[in-house]
């Protein structure tokens, strides 16, 4: 007996063995069907008796086992069913002879057989037999189960007759000694009548009974003639006896203790056996549980009682199968017999929670010496020791030799190794290393293991599954432990798993599918999420120049209704919602979007990831893989990629993708809690047409200062202050979509400078005229730039060259045109260089073109572009004025303006301005220029509506006001400059200050003087003859907003010699008619009032009218300004009347 | 109880597996022999550990150090097989009177070569020392206070603020208390 039935428990002790065989040729699949229905005939109970017969079958068994049916007659073979197949009667002889020879095998302990016959029909079938049955075929055969009754209950017969048999011939007859087979020479020439040897009969023969009873149901009995048993052993020292005597009252113990069995769940060993159909091995099947029922404990309570004194409590039970392992212990022989002990012993405990035991029982089955074991027998005993591990709850004893199993699988001496088999154990010792190939559960788990076994299993499970011839499997191994292992191998180690991974990948590459083994065991793809390590993810927007913008009109609510409130200083947003958060920028539909990772390469060489791009969701999205080559060990690295999504809607940026050592890996970020991110949801809007700006001025080395806003580009020019340059702008669709509408708008940044009139100015209509703009088409449009800035702040360094004190008074002069050019002021400006720079410095003036654009989808989803073009000049001085002032003209209504012009340039230069003629400026030269202009009505300006007036701030009305008139000054004098080639305006707004302003103004009292029907002026000389009377109106218009007067008004006559003498006396030659004074009334504003005079001259000649003003509404009112009071003189000369003397 | 019964030639003679690990080694694995070599070391100097561990609460080694630096992986094995034994032992006592526990577990297990004792702190930090199995001369007491030199020297790494409760212990101090009790590999 060398082959041991692991599978063995207690409760075994009380089944009867049949053994189930095919004869002939019976297809093995056919065979097995009947066996399982045999084999559900388990348990029988029979009649008349309250007793159950308990059946184990077998369809293999060898004989020499058998043999030691007498030491345990649960090892007997009692019973044989034979299968065969037998097409025709004529092989029937046959077929019926080899049946006998079967018998023959097990023929001395055999109580009874069967033979099932299928396949025969005809004669033969129709005849009757007890031991043999006829079916048609495999199919057909509905009374299978009730002929294997028939047959247990005729095995009962006999059982029960042997066991009637052999327990009443206690006495008389001498009693034969069992023996088992290793035994029998040792009996040779023994003394049989000695008191020794009868004793020893005598015990052997009660424990052979007790064996007896226990399998015919009779548990009560059967613990009585162990006892006996014992007893009698004990004294001669028969301790193999013994030891069966002391196994036989444990297992009868066990049976009623534990009437569930001990075997534990059947189907807990079912996938072991079916491993072990890799090689030739017994197939057990214990009867199942339920062993003893109720009913047969109940039988009579008497019995219950005896029971209960007879049997071992449970920890006797141990006590007692220690004993009698010890005892089977002492014999070389019987070491299957220990093993199944320990084994059964080991089942017990593991139901009585007792693991510690256990585990020193199975301790000591490791050590049972059986022989020389074949490989096979090996796998099967460390299989069976890893299992009873399991059992009691060793798990990593249990995977420890479910390993040395599998490596026994593949041990050399197998002339083929089961790498298979070997695979599949290594896989089942996972949990035992607690180890998971699922790397999601890996990467959650706080949970770390135990590192080196872990590594190395992985190691074993990647070679194992090579040698298998499923390079898949170890790829994915070996990605597996590549990626939870990585912090734990070394250097060299590192190196050497992937370039395994890569020489198992160029044969078969690594994906993300799930890898189903055959048994149905799943391996979930590893996505190799360290190689290399991302950091963060973060989305980027896009450039500024295709940024898409939201009309404003158009803008719906964004203000979320989730709270009642406006602000809420709670934030609301938890760890979880970062990831889903939506970025507040856009992605626009055919642009392509650029996402920034952060990664880092921990390998110690360099790391080639290929076709990294990204997993998207929620849009049809074209990831543009990009391939990176991460030098060893590098620090954190960004990586961009990029991807043109395709259809419009919210995008989703759920991770990447890449190829390392050829295997492809999809990363979750879901899967990746160290990955930072702010946020991984964009909207996509729908495409819009793409502009590309150039302009005819080169690009501007340096952006604007102040850039809040970004650019798309900038221009750079130097002019001359007042100066205008045309910046031709070509726009060219270089997008998919057409062009359907074009708004330009500028802004003139840092306004620190003083600006005078339009920076920028274009005509946008033939531009608009040319949209839609289909792909690859371009528009153009002109810009002027002008630029009028002040320069006159250095007037205070000039003031040396106005100092001649030109005060602005009412006194005319009669040559108003004076030039004051002083030799000194140049000198003096050639000598201090720094005074010079001083008011010579360039300003720059900046402004910001805006082009929005749109079309397309995106435009009817009211999304724009702009694109921005800064324009930055540098503007030189050209000529500026230094200084203004101005003088009363000899008409009333005009007046001279001074300006002092001042070249600041260093060419010469020539000013000119309307109605007026060139001057010549040399660089750094300053002259004064007298420009007669009429007085300037400025109510003819617009007045600003009363609407803006109420809101708007007084002081910026006023400055606006001001800002008009001087306009309307500048524009009147039309002052230009040339140098060559070029030209540009000079503005006098800045120069122009109240005093000057009020002095250009027309006075609000408009005086009007008529002689003889003439209106005069200081310059028109009015005509009238000797003797005639002259008539004089005075005409007074009142423009002010106030009444004014009432005023008195006295002419006064004088002759002016031209020598400085002017005679007033002058009564003789100029007479009055009527008053020489008129009185005007109060005029109330836009009215007028006339006085009518005249004037008698009695001599010719020159005569001047002084007509002096009396304001009579002194005391009533505040002064009126003298400037109000700017009558004409009225020049009168008198002639004779030649024609009426000469008729004298 | 059992080991008095008898000692038998060892079945777990695994040349084999050597011989496995060698091809392994060949084909760029190392497989390395997993079971019991059957190496007997430390007879001149048999008073000593031959290996030493300290296996975190979560059950995974913060510390192992063997002499026979050759063969380490066996030794994984053997202390990572007693754990089984510990958590037994643990729980079997845990549950009656958790505050009288003794730290010392005694024998965990005897292996045809090695004895292994076991030592688990009130923290479940669990210390395991590995004898030889020939080493008769070994007490019981000198195991105890082998393991309580452990835990002291233990606690002053717990005490270092520099370390991570968690991580694998690297102090020297530690490290040379345990070198002390190890037998000095020849």
């Amino acid at each position: 007996m060398s082959i041991p039935d692991y599978m063995q428990c207690a409760e075994d002790h009380q089944t009867v063995l049949v053994v189930v065989q095919p004869v002939g040729i019976v297809p093995e699949d056919e065979f097995f069907r009947i066996y399982k229905r045999i084999t559900s005939v388990a348990q029988v109970s029979i009649r008349d008796s309250q007793r159950n017969l308990y059946i184990r079958y077998r369809h293999h068994y060898l004989p020499e086992n058998n043999e030691w049916g007498d030491f345990q007659t649960h090892r007997k073979v009692v019973g044989l069913i034979s299968v065969t197949t037998c097409g025709s009667a004529k092989e029937w002889p046959q077929t019926s002879d080899r049946f006998h020879c079967q018998k023959d095998v097990f023929g001395a302990t055999l109580y009874d057989s069967r033979l099932l016959v299928f396949g025969l029909q005809g004669e033969i079938a129709e005849q009757q037999r007890t031991d043999v049955a006829f079916y048609p075929s495999y199919d057909d055969c509905p009374d299978v189960e009730k002929r294997v009754e028939d047959f247990v209950e005729s095995i009962f017969i006999v059982l029960e007759s042997k066991r009637l048999d052999r327990a009443t011939d206690k006495s008389g007859d001498k009693i034969p000694l069992l023996c088992v087979p290793f035994e029998k020479k040792d009996f040779v020439g023994l003394d049989t009548d000695s008191r020794h040897y009868k004793k020893c009969c005598q015990g052997r023969m009660r424990k052979h009974v007790g064996d007896l009873c226990l399998q015919a149901g009779m548990l009560q009995d059967a613990l009585v003639h162990y006892h006996m048993a014992v007893e009698l052993l004990r004294s001669v020292n028969d301790f193999l006896w013994l030891g069966a005597a002391l196994e036989g009252l444990c297992s009868a113990s066990v049976i009623f203790h534990y009437p569930g069995g001990t075997a534990g769940k059947a189907s807990g060993r079912e996938p072991s056996l079916s491993l072990m159909s890799f090689f030739p091995s017994p197939l057990s099947l214990s009867p199942p549980s339920g062993a003893l029922t109720a009913n047969g404990i109940s039988a009579d309570t008497s019995s219950e009682i005896g029971r209960a004194k007879n049997c071992l409590g449970p920890e006797d039970i141990i006590e007692k199968y220690k004993e009698s392992i010890s005892y089977y212990g002492k014999y070389k022989n019987a070491g299957v017999i220990e093993l199944e002990a320990c084994v059964k012993a080991v089942r017990v405990l593991a139901i009585q929670k007792r693991v510690m035991e256990a585990s020193e029982f199975l301790q000591n089955a490791v050590y049972i010496n059986l022989g020389q074991l074949s490989e096979e027998e090996k796998i099967q005993r460390y299989s069976i020791l890893s299992e009873l591990y399991h059992l009691i709850g060793f798990h990593r004893k249990s995977a420890f030799f479910k390993r040395v199993a599998a490596m026994q699988c593949v041990a050399p001496t197998i002339p083929e190794p089961g790498w298979r088999a070997c695979y599949k154990l290594l896989l089942e010792t996972l949990p035992g290393y607690s180890l998971c190939l699922d790397p999601k559960d890996f990467s959650k788990g706080s949970h770390r293991g135990w590192a080196a076994v872990q590594v190395r299993l992985l190691h074993e499970l990647v070679y194992a599954s090579r040698r298998m011839g499923n390079p898949g499997l170890s790829v994915r191994h070996l990605s597996f432990l590549l990626q939870t292992m990585l912090d734990l191998l070394s250097d060299q180690e590192k190196k050497e798993v992937t370039q395994s991974l890569e020489n198992y990948t160029s044969k078969c590459p690594g994906g993300m599918e799930v890898l189903t083994l055959p048994d149905g065991l799943k391996l979930p793809p590893v996505p190799l999420s360290k190689l290399p390590i991302v950091r963060s993810v973060k989305l980027l927007d896009l450039p500024v120049s295709l940024r898409p913008h939201k009309q404003k009109g158009l803008l719906e609510n964004n203000l979320s209704s989730k709270s009642p409130f406006i602000y809420s200083p709670i934030i609301m947003h938890t760890r979880g919602e970062e990831r889903t958060k939506k970025i507040e920028f856009r992605w626009v539909q055919g642009d392509v979007c650029e996402v920034q990772l952060m990664v880092y390469n921990p390998m110690p060489f360099e790391l080639r990831v290929e076709h990294m791009g990204l997993l998207t969701s929620g849009v049809e999205f074209e990831a543009l893989p990009a391939a990176l080559s991460l030098p060893a060990e590098s620090g954190l690295y960004p990586v961009t990629l990029v991807g043109v999504p395709r259809t419009a809607g919210n995008i989703n940026i759920n991770g990447y993708h890449t190829s390392v050592f050829g295997v492809t890996s999809d990363c979750l970020l879901d899967g990746l809690p160290s990955v930072r991110t702010s946020g991984c949801v964009v909207e996509v809007i729908p495409s819009l047409p793409r502009l590309q700006l150039s302009t005819s001025l080169p690009r501007s080395a340096h952006p604007l200062r102040p850039s809040k806003e970004e650019l798309s580009s900038s221009v750079s020019v130097q002019l001359f202050n007042g100066e205008t340059q045309q910046l031709t702008i070509t726009l060219e669709n270089i997008g998919s979509e057409d062009l359907e509408t074009l708004e330009v708008t500028s802004k003139t940044c840092n306004t620190k400078e003083k600006l005078f009139g339009e920076f920028l100015s274009w005509d946008l209509e033939e531009a608009v005229s040319q949209l839609p703009l289909k792909p690859g088409q371009s528009v153009t449009l002109t810009v002027n730039v002008k630029v009028r800035l002040d320069f006159s702040g250095g007037e205070n360094l000039l003031q040396d060259l106005n100092d001649d004190g030109i005060s602005v008074t009412g006194l005319p002069i009669s040559s108003p045109l004076r030039q004051v050019l002083k030799p000194r002021a140049e000198t003096k400006a050639l000598g201090s260089e720094s005074s010079k720079t001083d008011y010579n410095h360039v300003k720059t003036l900046e402004a910001v073109m805006t082009f929005k654009y749109s079309g397309g989808a995106g435009k009817v989803e009211g999304y724009y572009r702009h694109l921005s073009l800064g324009v930055h000049v540098d503007v030189e001085p050209s000529v500026f004025f230094t200084r203004v002032s101005t003088l009363p003209a000899t008409r009333t209504r005009q007046c001279h303006l001074l300006l002092d012009v001042f070249n600041s340039t260093e060419h010469e230069l020539m000013v000119s301005a309307n109605n007026n003629q060139d001057l010549v400026l040399h660089p750094s030269e300053c002259q004064r220029m007298a420009i007669q202009v009429a007085k300037f009505d400025f109510h003819t300006l617009p007045q600003p509506d009363q609407e803006a007036v109420r809101y708007t701030n007084p002081k910026l009305l006023e400055e606006e006001r001001l800002h008009a008139q001087a306009s309307m000054i500048s524009s009147t004098l039309g002052i230009t400059w040339n140098i060559i080639s070029f030209d540009g305006e000079a503005s006098v707004e800045g120069v122009l200050n109240q005093l000057v302003l009020e002095h250009l103004q027309l006075a609000p009292l408009q005086w009007d003087v008529v002689v003889n029907g003439k209106p005069c002026d200081c310059d028109i000389i009015a005509d009238c003859k000797v003797g005639d009377a002259v008539p004089l109106e005075v005409k007074l218009t009142n423009r002010s907003k106030n009444a004014v007067g009432p005023f008195a008004l006295t002419v006064v006559p004088f002759q002016d010699y031209q020598n400085g003498v002017q005679n007033y006396d002058l009564q003789d030659a100029v007479t009055f008619i009527g008053s020489n004074t008129f009185y005007i009334d109060t005029v109330k504003p836009t009215e007028n009032s006339v006085c009518m005079g005249a004037l008698l001259f009695l001599y010719t000649g020159d005569f001047y009218l002084n007509i002096k003003f009396q304001d009579d509404s002194a005391g009533q009112g505040k002064e009126l300004p003298p400037s109000w009071f700017g009558l004409p003189s009225v020049h009168i000369k008198a002639l004779e009347v030649r024609p009426l003397s000469e008729h004298h | 109880m059992l080991t008095r019964l008898k000692t038998q030639v060892p079945l777990f003679s695994m040349n084999s597996y050597t011989k496995l690990g060698e091809k392994l080694k060949l084909s760029g694995l190392s497989l390395a022999s997993t079971h019991s070599h059957v190496i007997r070391l430390g007879r001149h100097n048999s008073k000593m550990a031959v290996c030493i561990a300290v296996i975190a609460k979560e059950n995974y080694p913060l510390f192992i150090r063997s002499v026979p630096v050759q063969n380490e992986l066996k030794f994984h094995y053997t202390v990572h097989t007693s754990l089984d034994v510990v958590e037994e032992k643990i729980s079997a006592v845990g549950k009656a009177m958790a505050d009288q526990r003794e730290l010392y577990l005694g024998l965990l297990y005897p292996t045809e070569d090695y004895k292994v004792y076991g030592y688990v702190t009130n923290s479940k930090v669990k210390f395991v020392i590995v004898v030889d199995s020939s080493n008769t001369s070994l007490r019981d007491n000198e195991i105890r206070s082998m393991f309580r030199k452990l835990h002291n020297s233990f606690t002053d790494v717990m005490c270092n603020p520099f370390y991570n409760p968690g991580d694998t212990i690297q102090s020297k101090a530690f490290d040379s208390i345990v070198s002390a009790m190890m037998v000095q590999a020849s």
